[in-house]
């Protein structure tokens, strides 16, 4: 295929993924977007499988069963995926990203073509294979920690920041190395290279747990971004480097959003993190008498409301209460009360990650609302439902100059009426911070299992009718 | 705690400072008991049947002051209900603390507590607890209403069989809240309406409700704090004259409302405006009170000059007593719910708005409260409203932009360091190429930044699925990689990473798809 035309068709995927990034704004043009996307990725692949140059019967055979397998792997792990297992799925698929630059960056050094031999080559190649193996080890370990394979606890080595910086220098050392010596030597350099930037990967991800990981995986999404993009640079693609730019900003805005949702800097989480002995609260020695509520009760005080708001929370996922909430919330709506959701920006494990359990449920999107939209609302609710959320809703965020979550924008749900928040246990959330909240005078606590109890609740419902 | 609502004694004031409805929610709120003075609703047409239907003991004057432990007013005390105020009593009323001293004085030998509830702090927290705002709305409104009955003719236009009358020209100067509540007042009886003022922050709400906003050609910013306005220079005030000397000759009706806060009102409407007016129009000057915004107002009369009718009226809530009876009244009721209600009543130094308010606390003198630092909190919630590029870019701080500008430039010139010295010789082809694929880089970020922007929410986890499987185009590097007819190391290299890269595309696009078909309403 003549290389006029493949810059063309490059140039036409490049502008098909700026529509499907486009098309998400809303949820009408969504599903054209992704179709765009799929169509982008679709023309270059066979532009591509065109313009393979000495080609042979052989590398064409293997390609096309690479791609076969490929595709009908990563079909079936599609499909099998469970709508609480996204954030697992997202950080696999980043570590596939991380590897396949890798090793397109050793194959492109083995097989150099026509860009080979320059300087800034051996740079691009360096930059290319340090970034993909960082996101490549950075994503297996956030995978692990999210499939609960691993502790989600953070590790915490003593001087972990100079361990960071002393990979820094090693990769770049390294990396120099590499580009001074030729032939098997500088291979050597590249793998001492790779191997350093892959334990990086795995210190900088297993030092973030816990609430902290819709950050890490936006975080790596970004890395994967630039990956691509160095290695459109090592390659001379500009679809490449387009794809990449464009997925590397999307990941950067997740992260600044989740951040700024957390009242945190990128730095602080990354290299800071909670739990550290200078954050104490002088919250956490405040106690005072919380007041249970029963099934039978909640649901008189339900059938009286006449508007309701659920805030969900990573406990409302791992109880998979999500298909019981939506009965809830269908019966009270049947019942002419006005049920609304609030959405965190941080609830869950992964940007958005409660917006698409809830519609997997079949729950309406025009009721899910964002915390800036629904903030201001909850004056006039009658009750608040919390589902499963604790740091979110924490009134001391605001209040509270000591608590180590002070002034990270919360969920107001102590504005209502009466909010009722169901856990599990009296626990604290994830940031170990005492929740003023559930000793206030209009706050009821509903202990249990989620979705037993919202299942009980829904039995309940049904039966006074 | 017993709560006591008198008459007001104000020669003409008609509200009163709480209505039935509130009388009731006081009880409900925990107070033990709620006494109200005979006849004190009676202006503001609530009876007092109706008021001890909601639960209050009628009871004379001196029973008002002596029993009571909390007195309810609108208007400050006279000398006269001073001297029968119990000690030790709280009381919540108007007070101006500024130009009431003697007043204060004497409070406090009685060794009572005051919260002046003009003194409630403008945060908007405290916004339901204004009652200024809260007045000034109904002064706005009512000011229209006395415009209407001193002006001769219609304010919306009409085509009558008889012929056609045009529509009246009103020009309000000053949009706080009285002024803004004027516009949508004379908006809604059909005037043709154009508002001024020195803060260029109400021009967009004077444009939503549908009056043409007016500017000097002088640029200042008019904002001094708060909301309020400041004093301008000398030039402004000159271009200022000339605007309204020059309008005077279009418009029919006139209300001004300019306050400063703290000073006399600014007279801005000279005589030679009045004398350029059309006979019969009208001039409303809501700020008759503080001196008048017109030379000619004389404060509580109508005066007529060359024709032009000049209103200095100052009891514009009074002229609506029974809505601004209930207002007022809820105001209270606000401040007292954050006071703790009834039962936990009590006056809390921490809180912003008590804090305010507080004027006399046990006779001390706790007046003017001192200057707060805006609470982070206060701040936060304003930048996190817009999810937006604009508010992005309006987090970034001057001094933060500066540290940008040095980044982004030393950045170029490491790039320029490292091609140069990199090089021997002219520059490369290879150089070329990648400063080509810099730019497109540069230009793809920027592209990205703006797309990913508009991106709900609510589809952040699908937009990483297919951020996923778009980097999965990585693939088409891999691809380009596959050649030759012996299965070399390079070889398997890039089919291993094609067979990744696919996995990658298709199940990205795949579980993207499943997750965006789940999205209903």
């Amino acid at each position: 295929m003549e290389s006029v035309l493949l810059t063309i068709a490059y140039l036409a995927s490049s502008v098909f993924f700026i529509l499907a990034l486009r098309g998400l704004s809303n949820q009408e043009t969504a599903r054209t977007g992704n179709i765009y996307g799929m169509v982008g990725m679709g023309l270059a692949t066979l532009a591509t499988f065109l313009a393979i140059k000495n080609g042979t019967p052989l590398s064409y055979t293997l390609l096309f069963g690479a791609l076969v397998v490929g595709g009908a792997v990563g079909s079936v792990m599609a499909a099998r995926v469970a709508m609480t297992s996204m954030p697992q799925m997202v950080a696999l698929l980043h570590s596939f990203v991380g590897a396949a630059a890798v090793l397109v960056g050793f194959a492109s050094f083995l097989n150099p073509g026509e860009h080979g031999g320059s300087a800034i080559f051996v740079v691009e190649v360096g930059v290319d294979i340090a970034i993909g193996a960082i996101t490549f080890t950075g994503s297996v370990v956030a995978f692990l920690k999210l499939d609960a394979r691993i502790s989600g606890k953070p590790l915490v080595l003593p001087g972990r920041n100079y361990l960071n910086l002393a990979m820094l220098i090693g990769i770049i050392l390294t990396g120099v190395m590499f580009g001074r010596t030729e032939g098997g030597e500088a291979l050597g350099w590249l793998l001492a290279m790779t191997a350093i930037a892959s334990v990086m990967g795995v210190h900088l991800v297993a030092a973030i747990g816990g609430a902290d990981m819709p950050v890490v995986v936006s975080m790596l999404n970004s890395y994967s971004g630039w990956t691509a993009a160095a290695a459109g640079f090592m390659l001379g693609s500009d679809l490449l480097i387009i794809t990449g730019a464009l997925v590397g900003s999307s990941g950067a805005i997740l992260s600044y959003i989740m951040c700024r949702a957390m009242n945190r800097s990128i730095w602080n989480v990354i290299f800071g993190g909670f739990g550290t002995p200078t954050a104490t609260s002088k919250a956490s020695t405040e106690q005072g008498e919380v007041r249970e509520i029963d099934v039978e009760n909640l649901v008189g005080e339900l059938q009286a409301a006449k508007e309701v708001i659920i805030v969900p929370g990573y406990g409302m996922a791992v109880a998979r209460a999500q298909h019981a909430v939506y009965e809830l919330t269908s019966l009270l709506r049947q019942n002419g009360t006005k049920v609304r959701f609030g959405i965190h920006p941080v609830a869950g494990r992964l940007p958005g990650h409660m917006n698409v359990l809830l519609a997997e449920a079949n729950v309406p999107y025009d009721i899910v609302l964002e915390m800036d939209e629904i903030n201001e609302d909850f004056e006039k609710t009658d009750v608040v439902l919390v589902i499963g959320a604790n740091d979110i809703v924490n009134p001391g965020a605001e209040t509270d100059p000591g608590s180590p979550i002070y002034g990270m924008p919360v969920l107001k749900v102590w504005h209502a009426k009466m909010c009722v928040m169901s856990k599990r246990s009296r626990a604290a959330g994830y940031a170990g911070v005492d929740n003023p909240l559930f000793y206030m005078e209009n706050t009821r606590m509903l202990f249990g299992d989620a979705r037993d109890k919202v299942a009980e609740l829904v039995t309940a419902l049904k039966a006074g009718k | 705690m017993i709560v006591s609502i008198p008459r007001e004694t104000f020669p003409g004031e008609c509200r009163v400072a709480a209505s039935p409805t509130a009388v009731k929610k006081l009880l409900k709120m925990g107070f033990e008991k709620v006494l109200v003075e005979r006849g004190a609703g009676e202006t503001a047409s609530f009876s007092d049947a109706a008021y001890e239907q909601a639960g209050a003991v009628l009871v004379d004057t001196a029973a008002a002051f002596a029993q009571g432990d909390l007195l309810l007013k609108v208007r400050a005390l006279s000398d006269a209900e001073v001297g029968k105020v119990k000690e030790g009593m709280h009381v919540m009323s108007y007070v101006y603390p500024a130009s009431n001293k003697p007043l204060l004085e004497k409070l406090a030998a009685r060794k009572v507590t005051l919260l002046a509830m003009d003194c409630v702090p403008r945060i908007s927290r405290a916004q339901k607890m204004d009652a200024l705002s809260a007045m000034s709305n109904i002064s706005g409104y009512r000011a229209v209403i006395e415009a209407a009955s001193h002006f001769g003719s219609f304010f919306t236009a009409q085509m009558t069989a008889a012929g056609r009358v045009p529509p009246a020209k009103v020009l309000i100067v000053g949009a706080g809240v009285a002024g803004l509540a004027a516009v949508g007042a004379a908006r809604g009886l059909g005037a043709v309406v154009r508002a001024f003022d020195t803060r260029a922050a109400v021009r967009e709400q004077v444009q939503s409700m549908g009056a043409e906003f007016l500017e000097v050609m002088v640029k200042e910013e008019g904002e001094g704090g708060g909301g309020y306005a400041k004093v301008m220079s000398p030039e402004y005030i000159k271009a200022e004259m000339e605007l309204f000397a020059q309008q005077a000759k279009e418009v029919d009706i006139v209300i001004t409302t300019a306050l400063i806060p703290g000073r006399p009102a600014p007279k801005l409407w000279e005589k030679r405006a009045v004398e350029n007016m059309k006979p019969g129009s009208v001039v409303i000057d809501m700020a008759a009170e503080q001196g008048g915004n017109c030379e000619l107002t004389v404060p509580g009369k109508v005066v007529v000059h060359n024709g032009v009718k000049i209103v200095g009226l100052t009891d514009y809530p009074s002229r609506l007593p029974t809505t601004s009876s209930e207002l007022y009244g809820n105001c209270l009721l606000n401040l007292l719910t954050d006071m703790g209600g009834g039962s936990g009543y009590h006056i809390n130094m921490q809180d912003e708005a008590v804090r305010g308010a507080l004027v006399l606390h046990e006779g001390t003198l706790t007046w003017p409260p001192p200057v707060v630092e805006p609470s982070p909190q206060a701040v936060k919630p304003a930048a996190a409203a817009t999810p937006k590029p604009e508010a992005a870019a309006a987090v970034a701080k001057p001094a933060n932009r500066g540290v940008r500008m040095a980044i982004v430039g030393g950045l170029l010139l490491a790039l320029w360091l490292f091609l140069k010295f990199t090089q021997t010789g002219a520059a490369s082809p290879a150089t070329y190429a990648f400063l080509q694929h810099l730019t497109v880089f540069v230009l793809a970020v920027f592209v990205g930044w703006q797309v990913i922007w508009s991106v709900t929410a609510a589809l952040h986890t699908p937009l990483m699925s297919l951020t996923n499987a778009i980097s999965g185009i990585i693939l088409v590097g891999a691809m380009l990689q596959t050649n030759g007819d012996t299965p070399t190391g390079a070889l398997i290299i890039s089919l291993i990473g094609a067979l990744l890269a696919a996995i990658n595309i298709v199940g990205g696009s795949y579980v993207t798809q499943r997750m965006l078909h789940m999205f209903r309403k």
